[in-house]
């Protein structure tokens, strides 16, 4: 019935992912300069860019949770 | 039935046996059975790999060398000299959790066909080669067994009296969020595996769904092969963190 409530519920879930890529594009950019900057560093600041990109991807995958919560979880009506 | 329903019951865990025990029914999901292949494979890999082991390593003794002397490396970083406690634990990790997060790029073996005709059970026919880590009591049970090594780990290490005092350093003010973090630390762990393996899996389905043939194959390098091995690296390196952190 309300179908289309529920699926718009479900993308509006998914916008999660505008901030995790505007925090993952921010670190891997500062990430670049840096190891332009100074290419001996590389294999530390890979680490930490690698840290730093799962954490701010973490709040994406919640968003994709919640919405695959909404979708699949049969809601009494 | 159409694209949704599919999803829905190729995204759910099904039972294909069961047996009783204390009175309980206790089912043996198609999760659990992925898992016993992807440990047989494995116990199979390790024996072969390891047999005859010579002073001079040649080809496959080279290859299992390298990696343990990779993960032997990835512990010193992280966790400093008590590392090499922890070594075959995020070793077998990491091999478990990689073998089982690209096991779809092996899907056009006929598994659940050959189980059904060997076994005669009927369940056997639904089982497809589908990355377990999908399922998510299998990465919360994962998280758990993390982060309870975690802590024991640092009782261990630092003692009763040692791993009390971390939670009240450098202020009090800190034990409420410090307890919490244990919580949010299982939950994120287990979410992120299972978040991004289940995404994955459904972009792979949906890419099925519109086009069959030789689109899938070039999405499968990124979503399979590439985020299955990113995020059995960073599961144990976030654990190897949480260790390093809790040893020190």
């Amino acid at each position: 019935m309300e179908t289309g409530l529920f699926a718009i519920a479900a993308g509006i879930a998914v916008l999660t992912g505008f901030g995790a890529g505007i925090g993952i594009g921010i670190a891997t950019s500062r990430a670049a300069e840096g190891v332009s900057r100074q290419p001996e560093a590389a294999g530390k600041i890979t680490t930490i860019t690698l840290i730093g990109s799962v954490l701010a991807e973490a709040t994406a995958i919640y968003g994709l949770v919640v919405a695959l919560i909404i979708l699949f979880v049969k809601w009494p009506a | 039935m159409n694209l949704s329903e599919e999803l829905t019951i190729a995204m759910s865990p099904h039972g294909l046996f069961g047996f009783k025990i204390f009175g309980m029914e206790i089912f043996v999901t198609d999760t659990i059975f992925l898992m016993w292949i992807i440990m047989a494979i494995m116990i199979i890999l390790a024996m072969l790999l390891t047999r005859n082991l010579k002073l001079v390593p040649d080809g496959k003794q080279n290859a299992a060398e390298a990696f343990v002397e990779f993960m032997q490396k990835f512990s010193k970083d992280n966790m400093g000299h008590h590392s090499k406690h922890f070594v075959p634990y995020l070793g077998t990790l990491v091999l478990f959790l990689a073998v089982s997060n690209t096991i779809s790029i092996f899907n056009i073996l006929p598994v659940g066909s050959l189980m059904k005709t060997i076994t005669g059970n009927e369940a056997f026919g639904e089982l497809v080669l589908r990355p377990p880590t999908k399922d998510i009591n299998l990465t919360v049970i994962l998280a758990l067994i993390s982060i309870i090594l975690v802590i024991f780990s640092s009782i261990r290490f630092k003692g009763v009296k040692g791993w009390l005092q971390y939670h009240v350093e450098p202020s009090v003010i800190l034990l409420p969020f410090k307890i919490m973090d244990y919580f949010v630390r299982t939950l994120s762990l287990s979410m992120r595996l299972f978040g991004n393996i289940l995404g994955s899996f459904i972009l792979m389905e949906l890419v099925f769904a519109v086009m069959p043939a030789f689109v899938p194959a070039v999405f499968s390098i990124y979503f399979d092969l590439f985020d299955g091995f990113l995020q059995a690296y960073v599961f144990v390196f976030l654990t190897s963190l949480y260790i390093g952190e809790a040893i020190e």
